[in-house]
């Protein structure tokens, strides 16, 4: 719990990123996180292979052989059934992973963050309708939920984005409600009311500033969650849709060739757990630096 | 205790109440036509026109909604759109299946959860904590689906120690894999929690007290850490039933295991608005009823609780 926002608040932009730096596996996650973004941005001149590019047969020593191609110097993933470069598909596959990742976070946090302010600022009937239906929220079985709201509005990527915010706004304004009712009865915000500010006022400027660090380490630390929903999403069809690429995507297709080439699963796969985990080792460089109580 | 009990009792129909009602508002008053969608792409307008009538769909959605909780309250919880089958029935069956996986994956998360929490937590900054904490970050940084498919291939293609998927009774090999696998992520998170909470008693009076008279390190271990340290592990236990309950329709669809979660899945697949809204009903209830059971067990195992609660 934060006691106020002493010190907090003088943390400056240049110096987070400086005492970050110096945690090791968040100075690892963050090179590997802008990795991440630069191939997600230039997929299309990174990849090795054009990612539909089919090959129905391949010499190998005399004998032809069919797709799956195993991972070789040429494809390091292997291929799919129809010779598609596995790696230059998951290299395209990120972009989506990422996007997804950054815009519905910043969804949840938007709603999550506004309802967290606004029960915690006013306590009483709104305070209790809010967090009884967080309750509720919480409750829900989240996955199939999403997948009804994008069966319901047509799987796509915006339908997608829609229904991950709808189902993950809950636990910010859980988090928001617990610091703002912390905050709401300190001493400078009770001073500022005695100066005449307005409740506006008092949200903008004394109240958000001071629950900034918490906000900030829920929002890198949900990320990763959001793009394993997306991921699973499309793994069960009520996702992306192709052509579009998402690793879920890739890796139910793989699933009916896990004998015969179980690369086709594999790699998509570890290389969302990579995503999940620097995204994860970043949030906890943060909580470190940002909101070292709360650990 | 029993007003701290009575006070959460009496929100609980109101929690259900809205938590029906925020389902029908999903399945029902969000754009687009349910009709249509239960319809098919494909249908005539006629067919659609017939679903809406026989569905009630036609009705304001205020009295859908209220016609819906009266009939369900007196037991009436509709027919499958997709079988013509009682929803009630089916759901009798499935039910007690998706309790069975949960519960054997609780506990096989506990047993996990905590013996490697201690093992770490005794051994701390050995690489016994550390791979064993590595591994645990592993564990939670996986997607469910994934890791479901990846012990498929493992257990059941390459070794075939276990069956694939399917289920048979509750002593039976089939329900193993499925179970461990959703027990792998919560043992993950219960190795964490309970690692740290051996960790916070080491510093302990009493330890240090046990430890001055001599005792050997093990009586240490069990008789005064690992008793301290239960409380947070509890509080955590609550939490992580929640979630199996939230992840196991992802484990029961991949492993073909009959319960609720493949039930709403299949539901959903086939747009059986009746199935699918009785099914999301009955899982959200069932983890607002663990919510409320751990709860209980906290204040029960803490009297500093009660006494808040009473104030």
């Amino acid at each position: 719990m934060m006691l106020g926002g002493v010190g907090n608040g003088d943390v400056g932009r240049i110096s987070v990123i400086v005492s970050l730096w110096r945690s090791k596996s968040a100075a690892i996650s963050m090179v590997f996180i802008v990795v991440l973004a630069v191939i997600g941005l230039l997929a299309p001149v990174i990849a090795p292979k054009d990612p539909t590019e089919i090959e129905i047969f391949r010499e190998v020593n005399g004998e032809t052989i069919n797709p799956p191609f195993p991972p070789s110097g040429q494809n390091w993933f292997g291929t799919d059934q129809l010779g598609r470069d596995i790696f230059s598909r998951v290299l395209y596959a990120i972009r989506t992973s990422l996007v997804i990742g950054l815009l519905v976070r910043g969804g949840v946090m938007i709603v999550g963050v506004c309802l967290g302010l606004i029960a915690g600022y006013l306590p009483g009937v709104v305070a209790k309708a809010t967090m009884r239906l967080t309750d509720v929220m919480l409750a829900f079985p989240a996955l199939i939920i999403a997948m009804a709201v994008t069966a319901i509005l047509g799987p796509s990527l915006s339908t997608v984005i829609i229904a991950l915010v709808l189902v993950g706004w809950p636990d910010v304004t859980r988090l928001v409600y617990g610091q703002t009712l912390g905050i709401r009865a300190s001493d400078y915000v009770v001073a500022a009311r005695a100066l005449g500010a307005n409740n506006f006022r008092i949200i903008a400027r004394h109240i958000l500033p001071n629950i900034a660090s918490p906000i900030i380490v829920a929002f890198s630390m949900g990320i990763p969650g959001a793009i394993m929903y997306e991921a699973g999403l499309s793994f069960f069809g009520f996702g992306i849709q192709p052509p579009m690429p998402s690793l879920g995507l890739i890796i139910s297709d793989g699933r009916g060739y896990m004998t015969v080439a179980p690369w086709y699963t594999i790699f998509p796969g570890l290389t969302l757990v990579a995503i999940v985990l620097a995204f994860n080792f970043l949030g906890e460089g943060l909580i470190d630096v940002l909101d070292p109580r709360s650990k | 205790m029993l007003k701290f009990i009575g006070s959460r009792l009496l929100v609980l129909p109101l929690l259900l109440l809205l938590l029906s009602a925020l389902i029908f508002a999903l399945l029902y008053v969000l754009p687009g036509d349910p009709a249509r969608i239960m319809a098919g792409e494909y249908a005539s307008a006629e067919t659609v026109d017939r679903i809406r009538v026989q569905m009630g769909f036609d009705r304001h959605p205020v009295i859908q909604y209220l016609t819906y909780v009266r009939d369900v309250l007196q037991g009436e919880w509709g027919r499958s759109y997709q079988s013509n089958r009682l929803v009630l029935e089916d759901i009798k069956q499935v039910f007690p299946k998706t309790i069975k996986i949960t519960l054997v994956a609780e506990i096989m998360s506990i047993i996990l959860g905590v013996s490697f929490g201690v093992l770490a937590a005794v051994r701390r900054n050995s690489w016994i904590d550390r791979s064993l904490m590595t591994v645990s970050v592993l564990s939670l940084s996986m997607p469910l689906f994934w890791l479901a498919l990846l012990l498929q291939l493992l257990f059941a293609m390459r070794l075939g120690w276990l069956p694939p998927s399917g289920s048979g009774d509750l002593f039976s090999r089939y329900i193993i894999l499925p179970a461990l696998t959703l027990a792998i992520p919560s043992s993950g998170y219960l190795a964490r929690i309970t690692r740290a909470a051996m960790l916070d008693t080491q510093q302990a009076d009493y330890v240090l007290t046990a430890r001055s008279k001599g005792l050997r390190e093990f009586s240490v271990i069990t008789k005064h850490m690992l008793p301290n340290a239960w409380l947070p592990i509890i509080s955590v236990i609550g939490v992580d039933l929640a979630r199996l309950l939230a992840g196991v329709a992802i484990i029961e669809v991949i492993y073909a295991w009959p319960g609720l979660g493949k039930y709403a899945f299949d539901a959903l697949a086939h747009r059986d608005f009746p199935a699918l809204q009785a099914s999301l009903n009955v899982l959200a209830a069932a983890v607002l009823f663990v919510n409320l059971g751990s709860d209980v067990l906290y204040g029960l195992a803490d009297p500093r609780v009660r006494a808040e609660e009473n104030a």
